[in-house]
């Protein structure tokens, strides 16, 4: 039988046991193992993360439900149906005005969400907008590529909604009672069908201003480049009642 | 002598502070004493506690002194020390990064200055946070104890909540409520997440944007300059030339594109100026001569691609033969000696060793033409000044390459050449000016005067020909005869497909010293090789030559 070892290869085995016992060459940096400190900053990041994960959940939902071909038609009947399918899920999500607006950017962020359809992300963040716990939300979106429709639907009484930069169509449709401002430009169809509160467009609106509105009003800071049917309420060009008024008519572009 | 004993500190606590940011390279740090200078500069230089040049980071005595009052002396220093640090190990990090933060800043703000400013106060956050959650630092301290602005109290308020550690910091009662709503905002942001930190500084901009303004408008009304940063500035002295240089590359590999570079080139062009970056030739360099950042993005850009070139032999190259015999004396080569003529023996009056000449080495020595590089710049191919072309990119390789192995290159610019659309250069080995002639644009017609091309061809025994275009030359056929007639190595890459390229590929199929080559990406640069030949042992273009 063959020895294990060879009898010419020898061990050598320190007198001293202090060599004996095994050093971690990495001795020097064990003060640096595990002494991260958890942070606030990781708490926060962590919770606006599975906040974030939560809202874009509830927006691909909704994009399944109501843009299963990812075609989605603005319809008085689309709008309700697809706002309520929004309420649904932004109900059960407990977020602050900072995260709507984060929403707003990542829906630009092709990697986070796939698809940005112009309608149905307006009806989302609208809900989420009325269903905030603030009464004054602020959303910084000068710096977004694209304007988003529809925002402000159905704003109710006692909110506030305060929009930096350009709104796409259908601003503010559907108001009831709530307060809409608008830093920069609103297009097409701004406030129609609105029942009640107030628009405020610091620059230039335009066409179909006010269609089917019922009340409230309408401040532009800018021009309106066209008004639609309307029902009842005021709208003002620069300080100036344009409707009712003697001048302007129904669908008169100008 | 405050000098001495701050640098003692120093001394005393460097190899502490290595090794809790585990052995940076960073040069042991200096002290400064205070400048000689007025009142209200004296003042401004007491509020900068670090200076960093390249990797030497400088400590402002006048600014320690003056915290003396508030915080031990070696835990100012500990503090300031492990902020600077912790920009060359964390963030930045390198210059590419900074420009990139800065890149993105300044899509939100839209102002150079301001984008700076968020740029710094971002990177400060990221450094100060990471080592706060990293390492054992005294910079909470340092904050607690700091003089703040406007800008700085949002900062340390931001720092309160997000370290959860207390700095004193009570929002104030007239612009509290706007303050709390910026520093919720900023608390959201990632920090130490770096492939976020692209989208963290755009956020971060947008949320601290109306106090940038603010004090910009106030600072305006007022005439007052901006207030210095304790922690030291974030500008181009803290990267050497080489970082510089490197970082110019990495970014305009990454953006690939002009506009953006040339944005940021443009922004940066006195600080680039001052740190001795320019181009050869003096440009870039002076007050009055500006950087063309459309030249140096090509230039940055083509430098991240290495095109080889295959040499050739060339004739008037050779290597030293051994010609007579002389003497050995002690101290001569022994290599050299001839043991035939020597008798085997190593004595002086014997020994003979070999005097070499250098000789007319023909096929044995290789080496790299000159090259004459035939650029296209009608309007059928891109403006290289608005925006990426290809063909400009690959001549700038192409040029690199030549350059590199010490050759000269003489370019012809064309468009309408018998109209006067054209430039020419003739060889020379100065990379700005063979640049500057390629990235013209004349965007006419296309069409080549070959009789332009004979005064740089004659005379020339070995010659590579280089052509980027996109074929649609109106005098196509004559180039084809051009080609047919000449024997030296062509490469010809044309910029997509089209029916004029099929034409020039049909017609040149059969010609060995012509190689051609398709580019419709830019990853389609690295593959051309300059001067291949399909059979590229045989010697008939020399022997014709």
């Amino acid at each position: 039988m063959k020895p294990t070892v060879s009898p010419k290869k020898k061990f050598f085995i320190p007198s001293n046991k202090v060599y004996w016992t095994a050093k971690n060459p990495f001795e020097e940096f064990k003060a640096f193992i595990g002494s991260t400190p958890e942070l606030p900053l990781d708490q926060i990041v962590q919770c606006t993360e599975a906040i974030m994960d939560r809202i874009r959940w509830g927006y691909e939902k909704l994009l399944e439900e109501e843009a299963k071909e990812l075609v989605w038609m603005v319809q008085y009947n689309t709008i309700i149906k697809a706002y309520e399918v929004a309420e649904k899920y932004v109900k059960e999500v407990d977020y602050t005005a900072e995260d709507i607006e984060d929403f707003c950017f990542a829906l630009e962020n092709t990697q986070k969400i796939p698809y940005l359809i112009p309608g149905p992300a307006g009806v989302y963040i609208s809900a989420l907008c009325n269903y905030a716990k603030e009464e004054e939300i602020v959303l910084k979106l000068s710096e977004l590529k694209t304007e988003i429709n529809l925002i402000g639907f159905r704003l109710p009484r006692g909110k506030r909604l305060m929009i930096e930069g350009d709104t796409g169509d259908f601003t503010g449709i559907g108001l009831e009672g709530g307060e809409l401002v608008i830093e920069g430009n609103a297009k097409n169809w701004t406030g129609a069908g609105m029942r009640g509160g107030k628009i405020l467009v610091k620059k230039n609106i335009g066409l179909h201003t006010g269609e089917w509105m019922m009340g409230g009003e309408i401040y532009v800071g800018g021009r309106v480049r066209g008004l639609g049917n309307i029902v009842e309420g005021k709208v003002y060009e620069r300080d100036k009642l344009v409707y009712p008024g003697k001048v302007r008519y129904p669908n008169h572009f100008y | 002598m405050e000098e001495q004993h701050y640098q003692s500190i120093i001394d005393e606590i460097w190899q502490k502070l290595k090794k809790k940011h585990l052995y940076p390279e960073i040069p042991m740090p200096k002290v400064r004493g205070p400048l000689e200078q007025g009142k209200g500069e004296a003042e401004e230089d007491e509020g900068v506690g670090l200076e960093m040049k390249q990797k030497q980071m400088t400590i402002n005595g006048a600014f320690v002194s003056k915290m003396k009052g508030k915080m031990p002396e070696e835990k100012v220093i500990e503090a300031l020390l492990d902020h600077g640090i912790t920009h060359y190990t964390f963030c930045p990090w390198d210059f590419h990064t900074h420009l990139r933060l800065y890149a993105e800043a300044k899509k939100v703000v839209g102002d150079k200055e301001l984008a700076k400013q968020v740029s710094n106060y971002f990177i400060d956050v990221i450094a100060d946070t990471h080592c706060v959650k990293k390492r054992f630092t005294e910079i909470p301290e340092l904050h607690r104890n700091l003089t703040k602005g406007a800008i700085d109290e949002v900062i340390a308020f931001l720092y309160q909540k997000i370290w959860g550690i207390d700095l004193g910091i009570q929002p104030s009662k007239t612009s509290g409520k706007t303050q709390a709503d910026i520093v919720r905002r900023l608390a959201r942001i990632p920090y130490l997440d770096r492939p976020r930190w692209g989208e963290s500084i755009q956020k971060f901009a947008r949320s601290l944007k109306p106090l940038l303004v603010e004090e910009q408008r106030q600072q305006e009304t007022k005439g007052e300059k901006g207030e210095s940063h304790p922690q030291g500035e974030h500008d181009l002295n803290h990267y050497s030339y080489e970082e510089i240089d490197q970082g110019l590359r990495d970014y305009a590999r990454q953006t690939m594109a002009l506009s953006e570079f040339k944005d940021v080139v443009e922004d940066f062009s006195e600080e680039l100026k001052g740190a001795g970056y320019g181009m050869e030739g003096g440009m870039g360099r002076g007050q009055k001569n500006p950087i063309d950042a459309d030249i140096l993005f090509y230039m940055k850009l083509a430098e991240n691609y290495s095109i080889p070139i295959k040499k050739v032999p060339l004739e008037q190259k050779g290597s030293l033969h051994p010609h007579s015999h002389s003497p050995w004396e002690v101290g001569s080569p022994f290599q050299e000696v001839d043991i035939w003529t020597s008798f085997g023996k190593i004595m002086p009056g014997i020994t003979q060793i070999w005097t070499k000449r250098e000789g007319k080495g023909r096929g044995k020595i290789e080496g790299t033409p000159d090259c004459l590089i035939a650029i296209d710049s009608s309007g059928s191919m891109i403006n290289p000044r608005k925006s990426l072309s290809y063909a400009v990119l690959g001549a700038a390789c192409a040029t690199n390459a030549y350059l590199r192995n010490d050759s000269k290159v003489a370019v012809y610019n064309f468009s309408d050449a018998p109209m006067g659309g054209k430039d020419i250069l003739n060889y020379t080995d100065q990379r700005e000016d063979i640049y500057r002639v390629l990235c013209k644009y004349f965007g006419g017609g296309t069409a080549l005067d070959l009789e332009d091309l004979m005064p740089l061809i004659q005379g020339k025994k070995n010659l590579d020909f280089f052509i980027i275009t996109d074929m649609k030359i109106t005098n196509l056929e004559a180039l084809i005869g051009f080609f047919g007639q000449i024997q030296n190595r062509v490469t010809a890459v044309h910029i997509g497909d089209n029916p004029y390229a099929a034409r020039f590929e049909k017609a040149v199929e059969r010609k060995k010293n012509i190689s051609i080559f398709t580019v419709k990406r830019k990853e389609d640069i690295p593959h051309i090789v300059l001067g291949r030949i399909r059979d590229y042992f045989n010697p008939t273009h020399i022997k014709n030559s």
